[in-house]
Parts: C-alpha cells; structure tokens; sequence
C-alpha cells in the first residue's frame, strides 16, 4: 500500500470517500458507482484512478466487465490511520465533560427520580 | 479497588468481525452522564460538530421510542443518524438501533453501559454491523463526516502535494 498520506490526499474528496464507502459494501461497475452522484461517468472514472493509485481500490477483469473493489486491506489500514485523528472523536467527549460539569445535584434530582448519589 | 486504568481519553477498538467498542470514563456519576446523552437540550451541547449546526436533536429513551440526530453540512448536505430505541434501563444502559442517513445498509445496533466507577462512570458503547462489509463502510463513511473539520484544518496548513 502506497504511503498514507497518499491515501489521505485521495479522501480529501467527498464524491471519493462516497465511493468508497460504497465499495465497501462489495465491488461495483463504473455504471453503479456513477449512477448516485450529478457528475459524468468520465469524472467518475478520474476519482477511480485516484483511488487506485493511492492504493485504495483494485481493478478486477470479468470477461468485459471492469468492476472496482476494495483492496483487502484498506480499511485496516485506513482504520489504523484514523488513530491518529481519533482527537476529534475525544473532543466531541470533552464537550460531554464540559455539560455534566455544569449539571448540579438540584437538577439531576429534578430530572431522576433515583439520583445516584447517596449522603453515605 | 479497581486497578483497571483510567480511560479519560477515549478508546476505541474493533472486535471480532462485526462490533466497534468505545470506552470512556468520565467524573460524574451514572445518572448525571445519562440525562448528558438522553436529554436533547444536553445532547446538542456537546453533539454539535464544527461548521456543522445541529439542525435536529431528538432523544425519546423509552422501549418503542425513537431518536434522531441531523446536522447541515456546508454544501446544503444534510446528514443523519436515526432509528428506534429497543431497551433502556435508566441510568445504566440503553440499546437503540441506528441508520446512517436512513440507509438499512448502514444499520448498527448500539449497546451503551454506564458502570459506576468509583465516584465516575465508565462508559461501554458497542456498535454491531450485519457483517463485516457493513463494519468497513462504516469505518469508510466514518471518516467522511466528523472528518471534514480536519480535512478543513489540514487544508489552512498548505501541505505540499
């Protein structure tokens, strides 16, 4: 697999991260892939190359047929990767920390009619 | 006592071939980090994402309840997590089912457990997919939406191509 950072760039791409998304779920034609987004099957076909270049997708030959997958181990890779922006996530919990530190005991009683809380 | 670590900052794992498990601890109490993820007026305190409003927030924690939560992305996209709630246990668990912008291709059911921990909570979300497939176009799409404040971050940096 190319660098990450190549597969980083190549998911820049709203249209290129749908698509693969889609592939995901199993191989498609170019037909397929082009058929949920406003854009020509040509400019389908340049996000395919991209994707395939930074490693991401392959090209299976099928008598005629040209179906594009996703390569074995792309999501473990790009699973891996997102380790690394997993920050973003943590924020998301960090503004969960802010809310309860500004919830009180008078409130909770409010809403619950079994505070967790005990005098013990 | 309890020796197991402190989870302050999340963790998130893959197990087995269907389910993504998050763990995070947090200071307050059970039934303070429950009304945090069931009340909507809390829930869009925290679940509002950067550049993205919060366009609709709703939280029904009731067996047959429903939940939706949406948000307007730049372009005019809307995208949505939504789906029916099957178990709730207040203030200790809960288990709803979620469609990602109402696709039955991209359904999880998640499990979440809030276990008191000393003063704290620690608490354990599961998300099951149908299969494998499912998980890997979860973690694809994953990337997609919380993502796009980094991207947006990476981009005001230049980085030579």
């Amino acid at each position: 697999m190319p660098a990450l950072d190549q597969s980083f760039a190549a998911l820049a791409d709203p249209t290129r991260r749908a698509i693969v998304a889609r592939l995901a779920r199993g191989e498609a034609t170019v037909q397929d892939l082009a058929r949920p987004f406003p854009i020509s099957q040509p400019a389908i076909s340049r996000h395919l190359k991209v994707l395939e270049e930074a490693g991401l997708i392959e090209t299976r030959i099928a008598g005629t047929a040209r179906p594009r997958r996703l390569k074995p181990d792309a999501v473990e890779a790009l699973w891996d990767w997102l380790g690394q922006y997993r920050a973003l996530w943590e924020a998301q919990f960090q503004k969960l920390d802010a809310v309860l530190d500004g919830l009180s005991d008078e409130t909770d009683q409010a809403h619950s009619d079994n505070p967790e809380r005990s005098t013990s | 006592m309890n020796m197991t670590p402190d989870l302050t900052r999340l963790q998130v794992a893959q197990d087995g071939e269907t389910d993504i498990i998050v763990r995070r601890d947090f200071t307050h109490p059970p039934a303070r980090v429950w009304r945090a993820i069931t009340e909507p007026a809390l829930i869009r305190q925290w679940m509002a994402i950067q550049e993205f409003p919060m366009t609709r927030c709703e939280m029904d924690p009731r067996p047959g309840g429903t939940f939706h939560f949406e948000w307007a992305g730049a372009d005019g996209n809307s995208f949505f997590f939504s789906g029916p709630v099957e178990k709730v246990d207040a203030p200790h668990h809960m288990t709803h089912v979620e469609y990602f912008n109402g696709d039955p291709a991209m359904r999880a059911t998640i499990t979440t457990d809030l276990a008191a921990r000393g003063t704290g909570t620690r608490m354990t979300m599961v998300m099951r997919y149908a299969n494998a497939e499912a998980r890997a176009a979860a973690i694809a799409t994953g990337m997609t939406d919380g993502m796009e404040d980094v991207y947006g971050r990476l981009e005001a940096l230049q980085i030579p191509e």
